[in-house]
């Protein structure tokens, strides 16, 4: 029973606003509270459905970001890690042989975990610095997208679309088709993906991926394999791609060896607005969620504010830089550093 | 019964021998001190038990088997724990998570936290029961952080606990707990080995005492039945010594005070230092190692924004917040950590020599011509042993590295050299040329010099005046007549005249 | 036996030490050279060579932006030159608007919008301590979008000033121009970073920031100075290649930015910063041209080219590294 007091004495209100984290929150609610004044129907299922839907595949991809990043590492390749993915599953697939959308699935998963190990065996073994390594697979993956698929295009099974709609197939819309009312099935992709992060973040797996980021030479004398924990966090983070790359072959129904290139330094500044350091160790994979949220959110203030479309990319760019800068200062302010440090 | 065994230990480095027939015994539920002055080689001889470091020769018996660690996380396999004094801590993760780092329990297929942290409670509660075992390390003191540090040797369990300097960045309470739960751990059976530049604690909570003096044991004894007699520690720890007439000329050459220091604080690390120093005075910083000495040297290059300090040179007051400042005036630090912080280890000697220069002179094209004239002076007048002056300076040896930190130097009037360990890891005829450039500069040109060296006899050959750190502060003065072995090692472990 | 022993002392000799990547990006363009003739005919001409040289300048152009803030260490590097180069474009076009006259006028704003780029990264990367990735890639969008604001509704009109073409498009004889700019800059680079104090404090900025900040420089201010000297050169660039294009378009620099940080890591330059060899970059850029020449003259097209370029890039990072790989 001692131990269930001490579990729940370790958050207090003001050791919580004191994290980083907060901040992120704070900005979250501000963006929120602006986009539901700004949008009429904010609050009609119909819309927040179709809000989760646009968020989606960015949240995914932020999460399995974050996890590299934590670890210490940057993925500059999973955009197109994405792209490559939908193009696997779109040259598997026959429109008109249901199994074969199974076979691509397994597949792709399969392809995914390759491509994070490649980028994993890279940075954990050759010791390659990630920014730069990532760098080059991100054009490995490209050029075998574009081998699979030289225009977007490609076959996909019907029943791929309950990735993104379930009511979207006569033959299942009874039931899921209710469901899906409720519960639309990129939200469900993103609880699976919460729910892989919680697994592992319960066991040694989750623990050493911050010790690795927060100061591998003391995790390796402690231990720890360190090149094993680095392929480990690529690998999670190609789950995750491969979860977001379900949804989009769900909702478009073909591959494209372009579709993911905006995603992969959108993530990078998703993860960071979501208080997870570039440099390591730092960082919560749920808050990841937050920080793809916010920026989501800044689209669509932006499109609901009545700014002309010509200045949404400006105003989104400045937005991301001073969400960046309203961070990092938190993180300055609220862990002042004890130590003195030359310079 | 004997735990550990070590016999005849010897290890060189690079020419430099640290251990020349080192033993020590360690007995079951029994606390063993080590004791020597710098350089004496305990240091060396904990690392080598602990599997940092392979002994060049000698034998090691650990629980009755002759042992060859290849690295410390096999030794702590085999339950031998150090605590280290540079800390190996996650600073990302909770106290709790870095307690049980690496030892972590599963329960059924998720991490047994509860457990981990009922562990972590259990030791922290007797170490420092203030502590939150829910912080993250980044957060904590560094006390704090070396409670977290023991909390995690002691964690897994060791049949032989090393603590080297636990001590040294804890408070007075949590000494007193630490050897409260020392006390415990000996009763269930734990041998442990502790180090300790503070004399009398070591003398306080040891069962046996091993007393080291240039890389051998020159005396052991037991409290059982030896009587704690602080002389008789003292006499075997400095030795019965030769003092060597050395020539001091200062007392002719030295002249008015150059630079004027008073109540240099910085943070907890520097606490209320002032001193003067005259023109052509060598003035030494001594005590035991890690007092502050190198902090001092940094702190007087201006290397710290937060220090606090009325500072005064040529009767000029300056600000000691930014290394140009001290430039400017003349004030030129030799760091501690060559490859660290004077080196430029990739680039020639050339850029190496030109760099404060060019920092510092706003002339856009780089008079080359010029600047390798002087350069090669420089390499003329320092003897600096070189393939020339575009070679890589990581292709020198130590000592030629160590010229090259100096010979920045030398293109710009230097009024005050700082030199923090200037003599650390470079060979003796290296050593000599250095000293006897700088000796000869303070005596003909007046530059003053403050020199921190590990190594007291350095600070007794060259020294006009020497000062004493402890934790921080300066605590005594020794005129020259004063300097002597057996008076620097009372007055750095703080024992008060009888 | 004693042969062996010279070679090998020759190999480990200094000059080859300092100059090993250059040769070996020399040596890799001729071995891509030859390979292209092999495979493909005609790959090995004169004509084929000043092409690819051509080709690659705009990279190697780039690349210069790069190598500065790579060189001056703290994980530099900056992915807003390409939208810089555009915006200068965009809106110079419409300045100089194909004549001469104005040219003088269209220098004075690029200088001075790459100028504000460059203020902005430095200050927030420098200053504020934000990862130069995130703000440089922030920065791009912000200037895209302040593209897409001037343009809102109308289209992008006007022509480089002759000059302009002339420097960027046309050729002498058989060699393009621009050759002898990029010729004519590697000179003027080099002279600059090894004998002026510019190089000094860069490389020394980069290599050992506290060594640096002891010595009395101050190494926020040169990482903060050295944003602006790559804004204001990628502004520059952005002239060059309204030139070269003769006219401006939206997405006309972006292309660039990512091939411009692999000829930088092809060229030799160390990613963590302290050294820097503008021949280097110039030659990485000539060989990833080269490459991609070759990748798309054996017909496998984009896919091939990318894959290509990919595999290439990942096994010279394997070798680059190879020498720090330990534990």
């Amino acid at each position: 029973m001692r131990r269930k007091n001490m579990k729940k004495g370790k958050h207090t209100f003001k050791e919580f606003t004191s994290k980083p984290e907060f901040s992120s929150l704070l900005i979250l609610l501000v963006m929120f509270t602006l986009t539901a004044i700004l949008q009429n129907n904010f609050f009609e299922i119909k819309s927040i459905m179709r809000n989760i839907n646009a968020f989606a595949p960015l949240i995914l991809v932020t999460m399995g970001q974050a996890v590299v990043m934590i670890s210490g590492g940057i993925d500059l390749s999973s955009g197109t890690a994405l792209s490559l993915l939908s193009c696997v599953l779109t040259s598997i697939m026959k429109k008109n042989d249901p199994i074969t959308g199974l076979y691509a699935m397994i597949i792709a998963l399969a392809v995914a975990v390759l491509l994070g190990l490649i980028n994993g065996f890279g940075v954990g073994y050759l010791r390659i610095p990630s920014i730069i390594l990532t760098f080059a697979t991100s054009f490995i993956w490209l050029g075998i997208a574009l081998f699979l698929r030289p225009t977007p295009g490609g076959e996909s099974v019907p029943w791929f679309a309950i990735f993104y709609n379930f009511g979207s197939l006569k033959d299942v819309s009874g039931f899921f088709g209710t469901l899906g009312g409720f519960l639309p099935p990129s939200l469900i992709l993103i609880l699976i993906g919460c729910l892989i992060w919680w697994v592992i973040s319960k066991t040694k797996t989750g623990r050493y991926i911050y010790a690795v980021g927060g100061n591998s030479e003391s995790a390796y004398e402690s231990g720890i394999n360190t090149a094993k924990t680095q392929i480990i966090a690529y690998i999670i983070n190609a789950i995750f791609i491969y979860l977001a790359t379900l949804f989009f072959v769900g909702q478009t129904g073909s591959g494209d060896a372009r579709m993911g290139d905006p995603l992969t330094l959108r993530s990078v500044a998703a993860a960071v607005v979501g208080g997870i350091a570039l440099s390591g160790g730092r960082g919560n994979v749920y808050f990841a969620l937050v920080g793809a949220l916010i920026l989501s959110f800044v689209n669509k203030i932006i499109f609901f504010a009545n700014i002309p479309y010509a200045y949404q990319t400006l105003v989104g760019g400045v937005i991301v830089i001073v969400a960046i800068a309203i961070s990092q200062a938190y993180i300055s302010y609220s862990t002042k550093t004890k130590e003195i440090k030359i310079g | 019964m004997n735990i550990l065994e070590a016999k005849n230990i010897k290890k060189n480095f690079g020419g430099v021998v640290a251990l020349s027939g080192a033993s020590l015994t360690c007995h079951e539920g029994r606390i063993t001190g080590l004791l020597g002055a710098n350089g004496s080689g305990k240091s060396t001889l904990s690392k080598i038990i602990a599997g940092a470091y392979a002994p060049d020769a000698g034998e090691i018996v650990y629980l009755g088997k002759t042992v060859h660690y290849k690295n410390p996380y096999e030794a702590k396999r085999h339950g031998i724990g150090m605590v280290y004094q540079n800390l190996s801590l996650v600073p990302e993760l909770t106290v709790w998570q870095n307690i049980v780092l690496g030892d972590e329990r599963n329960h059924g297929y998720f991490l047994d936290d509860d457990s981990a942290r009922e562990k972590s409670i259990h030791i922290i509660k007797k170490l420092w029961p203030k502590l939150n075992i829910e912080g993250r390390v980044y957060e904590l003191t560094p006390g704090e952080m070396q409670v977290v540090e023991i909390a995690k040797a002691v964690s897994r369990n060791p049949k032989l606990l090393i603590l080297d300097e636990p001590t040294a960045a804890l408070e007075e309470a949590q000494v007193a707990s630490l050897f409260k739960l020392m006390r415990e751990l000996a009763a269930t059976g734990v041998a442990i080995i502790f180090t300790s530049h503070r004399l009398w604690e070591v003398v306080e909570i040891c069962d046996d005492l091993t007393i080291f003096r240039n890389g051998e044991n020159v005396a052991e004894m037991d409290f059982s039945k030896d009587e704690k007699n602080l002389q008789k520690i003292i006499f075997y720890i400095t030795g019965s010594q030769e003092e060597a007439g050395i020539a001091k000329t200062c007392a002719e050459t030295c002249g008015d005070v150059r630079l004027s220091i008073r109540n240099l604080n910085l943070g907890a690390t520097l606490k209320d230092i002032s001193f003067d120093l005259k023109k052509g005075e060598i003035l030494g910083i001594g005590g035991l190692a890690g007092q502050g000495q190198q902090e001092l040297m940094l702190a007087l290059a201006g290397n710290f924004r937060k220090v606090a300090c009325e500072a005064e040179i040529d009767g000029q007051p300056i600000r000691l917040t930014k290394p140009s400042n001290a430039i400017k005036h003349g004030i030129m630090l030799v760091p501690g950590d060559r490859q660290l912080e004077g080196l430029f280890s990739a680039h020639s000697v050339f850029s190496n020599l030109i760099f404060p220069k060019i920092g510092l002179e706003k002339n856009f094209v780089i008079p080359h011509g010029k600047l390798r004239k002087e350069c090669e002076q420089i390499v003329g007048i320092l003897a600096l042993k070189t393939a020339g002056l575009d070679v890589p300076v990581s292709t020198l040896s130590g000592g030629n590295q160590q010229k090259v930190v100096i010979g920045k130097w030398l293109g710009l009037e230097t009024n005050v050299l700082l030199l923090s360990d200037p003599a650390k890891g470079i060979d003796i005829g290296a050593k000599n040329d250095l000293y006897s450039y700088i000796i000869g500069e303070a005596r003909s040109k007046g530059m003053s010099v403050i020199l921190y060296a590990s190594d007291s006899k350095e600070l007794i050959e060259y020294c006009d005046r020497l000062l004493i750190m402890y934790e921080g502060t300066v605590v005594s003065t020794l005129d020259t007549e004063e300097i002597t072995e057996e008076n620097i090692i009372r007055a750095s472990m703080c024992i008060e005249d009888e | 036996m004693k042969a062996r022993a010279t070679v090998s002392a020759a190999l480990n000799s200094f000059f080859f030490n300092k100059y090993k990547k250059l040769i070996v990006a020399l040596l890799l363009i001729i071995f891509l050279f030859v390979l292209g003739e092999i495979v493909v005919s005609n790959f090995l001409s004169v004509s084929q060579m000043l092409l690819t040289v051509k080709l690659s300048s705009f990279i190697a152009l780039f690349g210069l932006c790069q190598m500065i803030v790579i060189a001056a260490g703290g994980g530099g590097l900056d992915l807003s030159v390409g939208y810089t180069a555009t915006i200068t474009a965009v809106f110079t076009a419409k300045l100089m608007d194909g004549s001469n006259e104005n040219i003088w006028i269209a220098i004075l704003a690029a200088l001075a919008l790459g100028l504000v780029v460059g203020i902005l990264n430095g200050f927030f990367i420098s200053y504020i301590k934000l990862p130069p990735l995130v703000v440089t890639m922030a920065m791009s969008q912000i200037i895209q979008g302040a593209i897409n604001v001037y343009t809102a509704g109308k289209n992008i009109t006007g022509k480089p000033s002759p000059i302009l073409q002339v420097i960027a498009a046309k050729t002498t004889g058989f060699v393009p121009n621009i050759v002898f700019l990029i010729v004519l800059l590697t000179i003027i680079v080099m002279l600059i970073l090894y004998k002026t104090r510019v190089g000094v404090l860069l490389f020394g900025a980069g290599a050992n920031p506290t060594a640096a900040h002891l010595s009395g420089v101050d190494v926020k201010r040169v990482r903060f100075v050295s944003y602006i000297m790559s804004g204001v050169l990628a502004s520059l660039i952005g002239l060059l290649l309204l030139g070269n294009m003769g006219m401006a378009f939206k997405d006309m620099g972006s292309n660039y930015v990512m091939p411009s940080i692999a000829a930088v890591v092809v060229g030799g330059v160390s990613l963590n910063g302290g050294d820097g060899n503008y021949l280097g970059v110039v030659l990485g850029a000539i060989f990833l041209q080269t490459l991609t020449n070759l990748l798309v003259a054996i017909g496998w097209g984009d896919a091939g080219k990318w894959t290509g370029f990919g595999i290439v890039l990942f096994l010279l990072l394997i070798v680059y590294v190879s020498n720090r790989r330990k534990r």
